[in-house]
């Protein structure tokens, strides 16, 4: 019941970031120099044209009603319709978000067991030189940016050993995928799709390794830093001196504390492999839903404009909500 | 005997510390020779095309070869880290000043100032920083001074907060209260005594901030929003030499990453001294 009450209220907070958000986004597309319509027009469009373009589009109205307007499409669902490509906004997303979702979500899951298992192994061992090999490596991992480091493992896995498919689409198209949820891997399991799903992984791999690399990094860092402190806290002290066993001692003691922190960085990291993720999918042509943002930031497109930032800002402030929930059922003292 | 092994752990972390700065150190002093004597370190020009050489493998007159347009890799790479480093520097000074400035203000006078401020702070951070510099710098469009710009702007709410903070317990303390009973006026005591106090995590975080920026800068010049070509920045060279490195050629696009590599690494290695220095101090 706590734990309800914890949400709702966290939920409500919510609701005046993302209006700000809509309106934000709304008036600052608007205002900042570029016009989607001359984009979709050509060179030799006239005034007439033009001002027909933008009727069809709801251009040519008022501000207020055109926001009243794009608000009221929200609480229906109604994300309304591109500029560039005139289909509708919402089921455009569909299709991109599911490939992001899938390199995203796997990239962070490795990451993390990755993360956890090096991190209070580093800590155990701290000031020894494994420990600073392993920072030292984290500061590396930091350091790299995602997208040449994405180029340089094209460059050995493709041309140089030619392990791995060409960076050019998510899955080998002879192998006649049928399209359900858009992240293939999970399309292939449920259709059965032996083939697909191989191919699937093989041209996975390379983009999860890039990403996997940069986030492992800051996840590393506080991993050890919370196990360095629980191994110096009182309580794992005694734990200790009352000889407890080694396993029991790691289980139950050093990894549930040093975990207590995770899940708020681990939302900070998500939202830093949104970012990194615009640059992976645009190295792999992912065709995901950070190249088709960019494309509609860069002709202007309104709706998709709008559309993709407040899905971003929405994915991004709930993931940081199911990370404080989390961590307050790891730690009741949160709930207070 | 518990607390000899905790005197040598801090000790060894302190020195691991100041290899760590060391280390950064010696990495920015060999950029900082980069980017003044890069002239003399070259024989091409950044911009000078070279006509009988379009993606010439690295050796002879090229050290590093050339590019699709017929320009000196090497050349190339040495005269970006003045773009690069500068527009990354004056970011995060940009950044620093004002959002020190905002969260000193907003901090110290508390009240609706503070709320408005903190409220526009969230919408801020309901989105990764690289996905709004992204999104501002797409809308405003690129160039030095737009992005020096953009990404003191993404940068700047962490400072605000972060000063936020600390004014906010320093405001509370002794010497503050003291001051003001003596007479010095609220700006004096606000500039002589708060400030000064409040920005030691801000010399912390910025060096790795700088290291941060870079990469932000790279990475939209790599989708097309950042410095134009023919301008040598590393971002944009990885860009063009991306399309390469499916035929194996890479010497267009692997040293300018390296380089940026090298020299954030520099920052953050100078950074995570700082921090550890700062932590070992305080235990």
């Amino acid at each position: 019941m706590r734990i309800l009450r914890f949400v709702l209220r966290r939920l409500l907070q919510l609701v005046p970031v993302l209006l700000g958000v809509v309106v934000l986004t709304f008036l600052l597309v608007r205002v900042l120099p570029g016009d989607p319509i001359r984009t979709i027009l050509g060179p030799n469009a006239t005034e007439a044209d033009a001002a027909a373009a933008r009727a069809r589009f709801g251009l040519d109205r008022p501000l207020w009603q055109q926001f009243l307007d794009y608000v009221g499409g929200l609480f229906t669902g109604d994300f309304g319709t591109s500029i560039q490509s005139g289909a509708p906004v919402g089921s455009e997303m569909a299709l991109r978000v599911g490939p992001t979702m899938e390199l995203v979500v796997i990239a962070l899951a490795v990451a993390l067991v990755l993360a956890v298992v090096l991190g209070i192994w580093s800590a155990r061992h701290a000031g020894r030189f494994g420990d600073h090999t392993v920072r030292v490596a984290a500061l590396i991992g930091n350091s790299v940016p995602e997208f040449w480091l994405g180029l340089v493992l094209v460059l050995v896995g493709y041309s140089v050993l030619g392990w791995f498919p060409a960076p050019s689409g998510r899955v080998d198209p002879d192998t006649e995928l049928s399209l359900i949820t858009g992240a293939d891997l999970l399309d292939a399991a449920l259709t059965a799709n032996g083939p697909a799903f191989v191919s699937a992984l093989e041209h996975l791999a390379l983009p999860v390794a890039t990403l996997v690399i940069v986030i492992v990094a800051p996840l590393l860092r506080s991993v050890r830093a919370s196990a360095l402190e629980v191994l110096a806290s009182e309580a794992y002290t005694a734990a200790a001196a009352h000889g407890l066993k080694g396993r029991l001692l790691l289980r139950g003691y050093l990894v549930r504390a040093t975990l207590v922190r995770l899940p708020a960085l681990a939302a900070l990291v998500f939202g830093f492999s949104i970012g990194s993720t615009v640059l992976v999918e645009y190295v792999f042509s992912w065709q995901g839903f950070g190249q088709w943002a960019l494309r509609g930031l860069l002709y202007r497109d309104y709706p998709v404009v709008q559309a993709s930032v407040l899905v971003i800002a929405l994915f991004y402030v709930v993931v940081f909500l199911i990370a404080d929930v989390v961590h307050a059922i790891l730690d009741p003292r949160v709930r207070i | 005997m518990a607390e000899a092994s905790g005197v040598r752990e801090a000790g060894a972390d302190r020195r691991f510390a100041s290899s760590l700065i060391t280390v950064g150190s010696v990495i920015l002093a060999v950029v900082a020779v980069a980017v003044l004597f890069a002239p003399l370190l070259s024989s091409w020009g950044p911009e000078e095309i070279d006509p009988l050489a379009s993606l010439a493998p690295p050796g002879g007159a090229h050290p590093l070869g050339t590019d699709l347009n017929g320009m000196d890799v090497w050349s190339r790479v040495l005269h970006a880290a003045r773009l690069d480093v500068g527009i990354a520097v004056a970011a995060v000074a940009l950044a620093v000043v004002a959002g020190s400035l905002v969260g000193l203000v907003a901090g110290y006078r508390g009240g609706w100032a503070d709320d408005v401020l903190m409220r526009v702070l969230d919408v801020f951070q309901a989105f990764p920083t690289f996905i709004l510099a992204l999104a501002v710098a797409a809308l405003l469009g690129g160039g030095t001074a737009n992005l020096v710009a953009v990404i003191a702007l993404v940068n700047a709410p962490a400072y605000a907060r972060l000063v936020r903070a600390e004014v906010r317990s320093i405001r509370e303390l002794p010497f503050v209260e003291a001051s003001l009973t003596s007479g010095s006026s609220f700006w004096g005591v606000l500039w002589r005594h708060v400030l000064p106090n409040s920005l030691t995590p801000v010399r912390v975080i910025a060096p790795l901030n700088c290291g941060w920026a870079m990469l932000t800068l790279a990475g939209l010049s790599f989708l097309g929003l950042g410095v134009p070509l023919p301008t040598a920045e590393w971002g944009a060279m990885i860009s063009l030499g991306s399309g390469d490195v499916v035929a194996g050629r890479w010497w267009t696009s692997v040293p300018p990453g390296l380089f940026l590599l090298i020299c954030v690494l520099g920052f953050s290695l100078l950074g995570e001294g700082l921090q550890e220095r700062a932590d070992s101090t305080r235990r």
